[in-house]
């Protein structure tokens, strides 16, 4: 073992023997030390006082220091006596497998499409970028509009077909599916945006040497452009994945959770929970409960189509 | 830079700011009051009221924060929270309990509340009042509930009377509902409001109070409307669904004003939007009538709630507020009525709480819309306002919400509220002896 490492700990850095060397350190630290503490003050300091009031009951306008302790009610009253709760878990759970699943085939196919030789090919792209960065709250309105039972474009034309007259939004076995196909215009631009980057990204190389080979389309999709889109995939799947998971604005501005809870998502019963019914223990332990829920499944994604990815 | 230089620049920009604040606040008193009015015309009466209380006290300047309703409740909680709120607040009174828990509310000053008690009447005080006596602001509008219809619609469908009865309403609501070839409704009888909980909450109570039922019990321990009378109630929402004489993908509150819907339980604030509507003549089409009496009722009743202005326990100025509150609110020449007054009735159609106002806009409130909410008003039974009583009228209105969409029965509906209900009553019982 070294002298110098008898003395100092690995941890430590060494201290320079040049006074120059020593203020430089100094400043290089001060500099440093921002960024975690803004880090510490602004992202792990709310983390762990969420933590602490999902234990208590506060209603967000007593002091912090006179909330009565409840330590893990919260939690066990959430999981067994709070059929909203496990209803908004269920529609959520739906809406990330809806989204998700829709989101990726769709995202894949047309980038794929916008990736051959098309005509107007920035036309497309434009077109389908569009909504993502229109402003969800815009979409809510116009798609109420679109949707609306008695008076909407969507109703005229399937009645116009002969078929029955849909209650879409306003309907408790449709409201949800409705937003799932609303969060899809919204998001299916963005992830052709991102499938179309990996496209572009796979060296012509291995479908001329396919082509050589005998290859066709598919085989060249199945061999070729998938297992080699498998980063863009785990991305794509990930992200989308935590976002319809935490989604709200789509649901707050176009149906509140309604008919009757029934397309209720978890962080607009949250948002309910902390600021119409005051509950921030409650719903800080919904948070911690999404949270848990977010990470296992994003662990389990990870897992499997990054091995694949190493495997390949 | 030399570290300790910059430390010193450091130390004298901070000490300049503090300074410098310390002057404008010992220059200026400034208040801010948080409001819900929030339309052009609102808020310029609302500003109108405040440039001529600052050009009495130009050592007070007055900011006006509006947000929507829907979000005022947040607005006030987060303001709170992040030390930032408002000076005064206006705020529906069915969250007095829970801001007087959390000591949100500072106690009014002696001379306020004397005004208070020798202008208006007893009911609404007490409506802005904890069950100790003590009273926490200045109430505002006092809003009953009646039915307003369209005498354009009744009359096409064959009928010359508002229904006086659920049976006669249930006949009337169908007979006003048309329905095309397509199934697209183009005119209901009954019109509800979904998604907001006052809109559905607040007309189920004034149809349950005239059948003979009560929201809770007399001293506000135990849910009381999961009752024969209150199942009776929710059944006539699934009866009017399943004649068609309702339907909740019509709405009441933005339907009414184009013509389409035949009848709404309403408010009388609502005088201004019906007064500008296209789809309705305000002066010959607009009915008002008093709630149809149920089966188990044997006279009309209804539900009035209140609003009250406020001052924050926080606020560094609370003379100051109240004094402003006070100057809004009070009759400053004989007859001339209050700055309040004047906006309630005349801006929002609202009937104000002060007899003073009552009387010095009595003119302005005898057409035959508000004159009618007036009568009511003797009559209506204010809001029973119990501490988490915002949560129970929410899971309430959730489950009527159920019931028109046919995903439940009113038994089951009303079984489930009310279990939900006691144990919110009972937990903040306990909270309130801890």
């Amino acid at each position: 073992m070294s002298s110098h490492a008898s003395k100092t700990a690995w941890w430590l850095p060494e201290i320079p023997k040049s006074a120059l060397m020593r203020r430089r350190m100094l400043w290089a630290y001060v500099f440093v030390s921002a960024p975690i503490v803004a880090l510490l003050v602004f992202l792990l300091g709310p983390i762990l006082f969420s933590g602490w009031v999902s234990l208590h009951r506060w209603d967000m306008l007593s002091p912090v220091n006179e909330m009565p302790w409840r330590g893990l009610s919260n939690y066990s009253y959430l999981l067994t006596k709070d059929p909203v709760f496990l209803k908004s878990l269920g529609n959520t759970f739906l809406f990330a497998i809806g989204g998700v699943g829709a989101n990726t085939a769709l995202g894949l196919g047309f980038a794929l499409l916008l990736n051959s030789r098309i005509r107007g090919r920035t036309v497309w792209r434009v077109l389908y970028f569009m909504p993502v960065i229109t402003a969800p709250l815009a979409l809510a309105v116009m798609f109420s509009f679109i949707f609306n039972r008695n008076y909407g474009v969507v109703n005229n034309v399937i009645t116009a077909f002969g078929l029955p007259r849909q209650p879409f939004l306003s309907g408790p076995s449709q409201a949800l599916m409705t937003l799932v196909f609303i969060a899809i215009y919204q998001y299916v631009g963005y992830y052709i945006v991102i499938f179309l980057a990996g496209l572009q990204g796979i060296p012509q190389d291995y479908y001329d040497a396919a082509q050589v080979d005998g290859a066709g389309k598919w085989q060249e999709f199945r061999f070729i452009t998938l297992p080699l889109l498998r980063p863009v995939m785990l991305f794509v799947v990930v992200t989308n994945t935590i976002g319809a998971l935490q989604v709200f604005d789509l649901v707050f501005a176009t149906t509140g959770g309604a008919p009757a809870n029934s397309s209720m998502t978890v962080v607009l019963h949250m948002y309910n929970t902390a600021f119409k019914f005051s509950r921030m223990g409650r719903a800080s332990a919904m948070a911690f409960i999404l949270f848990a829920i977010i990470m296992l499944i994003t662990i389990v994604q990870v897992r499997l189509l990054r091995d694949r990815t190493y495997q390949d | 830079m030399n570290p300790k230089r910059l430390l010193s620049c450091l130390a004298l920009l901070g000490l300049l700011l503090v300074a410098c604040s310390s002057v404008a606040l010992a220059q200026d008193t400034t208040l801010t009051m948080l409001t819900h009015w929030g339309t052009e015309d609102q808020l310029a009466a609302q500003q109108a009221i405040i440039d001529a209380y600052m050009a009495e006290n130009p050592d007070v300047a007055v900011e006006l924060v509006t947000v929507d309703f829907g979000e005022l409740r947040t607005k006030i909680i987060t303001g709170r929270t992040a030390g930032i709120s408002a000076d005064v607040y206006h705020f529906y009174h069915l969250w007095l309990p829970d801001f007087v828990n959390a000591g949100v509310l500072a106690e009014p000053p002696q001379d306020s509340l004397s005004y208070i008690d020798e202008n208006v009447a007893q009911g609404t005080i007490d409506a802005v009042s904890t069950p100790d006596g003590q009273t926490w602001g200045y109430p505002t509008e006092v809003n009953p509930y009646l039915l307003v219809y369209n005498k354009r619609l009744l009359a096409e469908a064959g009928y010359d009377a508002p229904p006086a009865n659920w049976e006669e309403l249930k006949e009337i609501a169908a007979a006003i509902t048309q329905v095309d070839d397509t199934g697209a409704i183009s005119q209901v009888g009954v019109g509800v409001m979904p998604g907001w909980d006052s809109g559905i909450v607040h007309p189920f109570s004034a149809l349950l109070f005239s059948n003979g039922g009560n929201y809770l019990s007399e001293d506000r321990t135990v849910a009381e409307f999961n009752s024969e009378q209150g199942i009776e109630t929710l059944q006539l929402y699934a009866d009017l669904v399943a004649s068609g004489g309702t339907d909740p993908s019509i709405n009441g509150l933005g339907d009414f004003p184009s013509g389409t819907v035949g009848m709404v339980i309403m408010a009388p604030w609502w005088r201004a939007t019906l007064r500008a509507a296209e789809g309705i003549d305000f002066d010959t089409e607009v009915g008002v009538a008093e709630i149809p009496v149920g089966p188990s009722g044997d006279a009309p009743s209804s539900i009035a709630y209140t609003w009250l202005f406020a001052v924050d326990s926080n606020s560094p100025n609370k003379p100051a507020a109240w004094d402003f509150i006070h100057w809004m609110n009070a009759e400053h020449e004989a007859g001339a009525g209050s700055a309040i007054g004047d906006f309630l009735v005349n801006a929002l159609g609202a009937i104000p709480s002060f007899d003073h106002d009552q009387a010095a806009f009595a003119e302005s409130m005898s057409d035959h819309y508000v004159s009618a909410f007036v009568a009511a008003s003797a009559y209506a039974r204010p809001e029973q306002i119990v501490a988490g009583g915002q949560e129970i009228k929410t899971l309430l209105q959730v489950e009527i919400e159920a019931v028109l969409a046919g995903m439940t029965t009113p038994e089951d509906a009303l079984a489930s509220v009310e279990m939900q209900a006691n144990a919110i009553l009972e937990e903040q019982r306990m909270m309130a002896e801890e």
